[in-house]
């Protein structure tokens, strides 16, 4: 390495820094600040004080530290940032890279192996820093005969999808992207794009073996979306609501897993399957057809791909979660926040600090995201479980299984679910409430 | 076309509905040789196997070096498997050049061969699991073979090619201590691979997918010319050890494991109980060995062969394993014919994959058992 | 390179008093003064007609009665067609003509149980002209014969340019009486050019679709560099 890298000279090295501020700055203020600027016509500010919140203002009531968090509150209260940190984005990527790496390290540990060991100080915790990066600078190799356009655009189309699904998700009581009020409506139209992402992109690749996994893939994703659907008929007739906020709620006593069995382990079967996890990954069963779908995507588009299937990893755990095991329910463990340092404020030595709006997030939220939390780790574990116990289906028996056996038990489910109603146990006017 | 087609060249018709895959070497599900495979939707119309992407000449080559000389490239088939293929070696080797081999090398030759044995089997198992999805029998068995690799490389000082065995004997004695840390081994090896049983053999999707897939009947079996543990889960009880028993394989007792079905399931599951055998094998003779001696006859310098031949052969990992030595007064082998157990059992590719379909072929292919680097020597 | 040496109770006198003297000679290599040179004892020993060329002690084997048995039973069937080679325990082999193959093999299966065929190899005899083809024939059926292996063999004509397929260098094949040497023969047609008359695919099996050289398991075919 000595002979390629030349001597360090004090002077180069703070030429190198003087440019290095130099394209910051120009950058930053020709292109940044305007850019600013544009986008501000699309979002809300807040008005507060009767003043509306631009950028300089924000900066001058920063420098008041009295205002701080009352900024910062008001900040956090807006759409975007929902979108793009708290329940949003940023929230389900955060969730689904801390999957990968837990998954690496179970698996191994079922195996009688370490997992990734060296990428990091404590037992390679940065190893998805380290493949991020890696992936980052790989070459992108888009195969000669393919079909450019549509090739470039489906791994953007399939995080895109997978994102908007994380997004139907509520995490804490008011903490959810957007609250339609078909809300389950809207994840099965989301679902529903799945199977043609994975058509195009395998289309497009024009290759003889993307083409079989593409073809695969269709078959299970389509034979699998029926049981998914009709295992969640059983709560929209409990519920009488197809809102996912309004599920939840009612779920405050009892969780609806008590009385659904069936139609819980129904939904996790074809969760298996539309998330093609062993042991029903045939579209990329490596073994028999190379990568199946993947196989021509190299470099950051197998990222983004890698991505979205985790993004949808964490949707279909935390759509569990919201339907069959209570969302957020759950019995107040998170401490409440000390009410004297609202009256008192902070005193460390002879300082005292009146920090005003100092509770940023209430407890309630606090607690109601603890248990999400919580409630969804314990189901992605048990999702990943499975991968390192069976090995895979074959095509045939997939489709068996999907077809004939999980549609009987759905609908053994809904006829449970009506004796319910009629029974007058469960719903309006019923004994439980 | 009326022009004479030479010897071998077919034409090819080219047919809407059927489609031709290249089950090729470059893919993960086919080791080191092609199929060619014509499919119909799902089922499998016809199959060609193209092995010969690893041929050497190993017979070729063998004539142009001694019979010592012979040793480190005649194992080269099946580098893990290695004192396997030389045992037949030897054996027609000692014939020729009637030596006789201390006892004591007799025992540790059995002992040798059991533990490769093992450790090939455990590699099948391993790319078995691997073969259909299941990555957790892929690192077990890769994980409980270094148990024996690590035995061997006490012995020869080779993880694999060990060229251990020599005509005359073995090449050198077992280091000291080798027999508590042998048997220390064998019986933790047996307590690790009882937990195969639960997680694989049991597996309900691995027998959805095996049970019923590839019958190969009895009588089909004996036709083709199968062998190893392909004939013995079809109900032929035939084992080299217990009918021709070659070194001491009559002083230790042991059963041979035959299975009635046929299918592919009853062929992935008669190496994993003859396993168990071997340890029995490695525990007896370790209890019977005598306990010093000579390991190694001396041979003259540049030892030659009359004008005579030797066929011997003797039970591998795949099956039985010929060694047919033709010498002529010089000190190079005039022809050495091996007779392996994947080449024999190559001919039932073909005949079990037709009508199969696409999916069962890894499970069938892969249960026969069938090493195409030995079978293209 | 022509004729085998049979071990059998025969001619066992003078291989032994061949082995005697080998071991003595090799036994007085220090001391040379009143001793013969090598060129001298090579003489005397040529002219008194003893073979040194082996230095392997010959162990008599008698004969096995069963596998005797089954040699007697061919050669009363077949007569002067088959020549038995060597009878040994466990291992027989008969020599026959081409022509007369498919009888004989019909006959080894219906009659003598043995049911399929272990292996199928070719030797080069250039000297002779000749490459003989040997199947060794096993039995899984029969439990006697479990053990023992019949070695079946045959030559054919060799030529000096081969065109496999085209030439003299045929033979009938056993793919009808035994399944199981259809890859054997391929194998062995590709590799000493061999034409099996009668087998349905006679192609390349393990060397490359291209090769345009003589078939290589054939002496004049010389490994470079060797």
């Amino acid at each position: 390495m000595s002979t390629i890298a030349p001597e360090f000279r004090l002077s180069r090295f703070i030429a190198s820094l003087t440019d290095i501020i130099f394209w910051v700055l120009l950058i930053f203020s020709i292109v940044g600040l305007p850019l600013v600027f544009i986008i501000l016509f699309y979002i809300k500010l807040p008005v507060i004080n009767g003043q509306l919140l631009t950028p300089y203002l924000a900066l001058t009531w920063m420098a008041n530290p009295a205002n701080t968090v009352p900024i910062i509150k008001s900040l956090i209260h807006t759409e975007f940032f929902r979108i793009i940190a708290f329940p949003g984005f940023g929230f389900a990527a955060l969730l689904a890279a801390a999957t990968i790496f837990v998954e690496r390290k179970f698996l191994a540990k079922i195996q009688l192996r370490v997992g990734p060991l060296y990428c990091g100080k404590i037992e390679g915790i940065l190893q998805l820093m380290g493949d991020g990066l890696k992936l980052i600078s790989k070459e992108i190799i888009i195969p000669a005969k393919a079909d450019k356009p549509i090739f470039w655009v489906a791994p953007l189309l399939f995080v895109g999808t997978a994102a908007a699904f994380a997004s139907l998700i509520p995490v804490a009581s008011g903490w959810v992207v957007s609250n339609p009020n078909v809300g389950l409506l809207a994840v099965f139209a989301t679902i529903g794009f799945f199977p043609i992402i994975t058509v195009l992109s395998s289309w497009s690749a024009n290759s003889k073996w993307p083409f079989i996994g593409g073809i695969r893939a269709l078959h299970q994703m389509i034979s699998f979306e029926i049981p998914l659907i009709l295992s969640l008929l059983g709560i929209v007739i409990l519920t009488g609501t197809l809102n996912l906020t309004e599920i939840v709620e009612s779920q405050q006593h009892y969780w609806w897993i008590m009385f659904m069995p069936i139609g819980a382990i129904v939904f996790f079967t074809t969760i298996l399957a539309e998330l093609e996890r062993i042991p029903f990954d045939l579209p990329e069963a490596e073994s028999e057809i190379v990568a199946g779908w993947l196989t021509e995507f190299s470099g950051m588009m197998y990222g983004l791909i890698q991505l979205g299937t985790y993004l949808k990893l964490y949707a279909f755990a935390g759509l569990f979660t919201v339907l069959f095991l209570g969302g957020w329910n759950g019995p107040m463990i998170w401490p409440p926040f000390p009410a004297d340092i609202i009256t008192n404020g902070i005193t460390i030595g002879p300082v005292t600090a009146h920090i005003a709006g100092l509770p940023l997030f209430d407890q309630d939220m606090l607690n109601g995201t603890l248990w999400f939390v919580i409630k969804t780790v314990g189901v992605i574990l048990v999702i990943l479980l499975p991968r390192g116990v069976f090995p895979r289906i074959r095509i045939d028996l997939l489709l068996h299984t999907g077809w004939y056996k999980l549609i009987g038990l759905a609908f053994i489910n809904i006829f449970i679910a009506l004796g319910l109603l009629y029974a007058g146990v469960l719903g309006h006017g019923g004994l439980i409430q | 076309m009326t022009t004479q087609l030479p010897p071998g060249i077919q034409l090819e018709t080219i047919d809407d509905r059927i489609m031709t895959l290249n089950v090729g070497p470059q893919h993960p599900g086919s080791g080191h040789m092609r199929l060619i495979i014509k499919v119909d939707g799902d089922y499998i119309v016809s199959c060609d196997p193209d092995p010969g992407y690893v041929h050497r000449g190993e017979e070729k080559m063998a004539e142009y070096r001694n019979y010592i000389q012979n040793i480190p490239h005649l194992e080269r088939p099946v580098i893990h498997d290695s004192c396997n293929i030389l045992y037949p070696y030897c054996l027609a080797v000692e014939d020729l050049l009637g030596i006789e081999v201390p006892e004591r090398a007799k025992y540790i030759r059995v002992i040798a061969s059991e533990l490769n044995r093992c450790i090939y089997t455990l590699y099948w198992l391993a790319i078995y699991g691997i073969f259909l999805g299941h990555s957790t029998m892929f690192m077990w068995p890769a994980g409980d073979r270094e148990l024996f690799i690590d035995l061997l490389e006490a012995m020869s000082g080779a993880r694999v090619t060990h060229a251990y065995f020599v005509p005359g004997g073995v090449r050198n004695d077992l280091p000291a201590n080798f027999e508590e840390r042998c048997l220390r081994q064998v019986n933790y090896f047996e307590k690790r691979i009882k937990e195969y049983e639960a997680i694989f053999y049991q597996n309900p999707v691995l027998k959805q997918r095996t049970e019923g897939t590839g019958i190969l009947s009895r009588m089909d079996a004996i036709r083709l010319g199968t062998t190893g543990s392909v004939l013995r889960a079809s109900g032929v009880d035939f084992d080299l050890r217990k009918k021709e028993p070659y070194d001491v394989y009559e002083n230790l007792d042991f059963e041979t494991q035959v299975m009635k079905e046929g299918d592919s399931y009853a062929r992935s599951r008669i190496p994993y109980l003859e396993m168990f055998e071997s340890c029995r094998i490695i525990k007896d003779a370790l209890r019977k060995m005598p306990k010093s001696g000579s390991v190694r006859t001396k041979l003259k310098p540049n030892p030659k062969g009359g004008n005579d031949e030797s066929y011997r052969r003797v039970e591998s990992g795949r099956g039985s394993l010929g060694f047919h030595v033709i010498s002529n007064n010089r000190p190079e082998p005039y022809r050495v014919k091996i007779s392996v157990g994947s080449f024999r059992n190559l001919i039932c590719i073909p005949y079990l994959l037709k009508g199969e379909k696409l999916g069962n072929m890894p499970s069938v292919y892969w249960s026969l058992n069938y090493w195409p680097v030995e079978a293209d020597r | 390179m022509g004729s085998k040496k049979k071990v059998d109770k025969e001619s066992s006198e003078t291989n032994i008093d061949a082995t005697e003297l080998a071991n003595d000679q090799n036994n007085e290599s220090d001391d040379d003064s009143t001793k013969l040179t090598k060129e001298e004892a090579k003489k005397y020993y040529e002219e008194k007609g003893i073979d040194l060329s082996h230095d392997v002690p010959i162990h008599v084997q008698p004969i096995p009665p069963f596998e005797k048995s089954m040699a007697d039973k061919i050669v009363s069937k077949f007569g002067q067609k088959v020549v038995v080679d060597y009878v040994r325990p466990n291992r027989i082999r008969m020599n026959t003509k081409r022509e007369d193959i498919l009888d004989v093999a019909y006959f080894i299966r219906d009659e003598l149980k043995f049911d399929h065929a272990e292996s199928v190899g070719g030797v080069d005899y250039p000297d002779s002209k000749e490459i003989e083809v040997v199947y060794h024939l096993g039995s899984y059926t029969d439990e006697q014969l479990g053990n023992k292996i019949l070695a079946l063999a045959t030559r054919v004509p060799r030529e000096d340019i081969p065109n496999p397929g085209n030439d003299s260098t045929r033979t009938p094949s056993l793919r009808d009486v035994f399944y199981s040497v259809e890859f054997h023969e391929r194998e062995c047609f590709e590799m000493f050019g061999v034409f099996f008359e009668g087998h349905p695919d006679n192609r390349r099996l393990l060397l490359p679709e291209d090769w345009a050289d003589i078939p290589p398991f054939r002496k004049d075919f010389k490994i470079k560099g060797r």
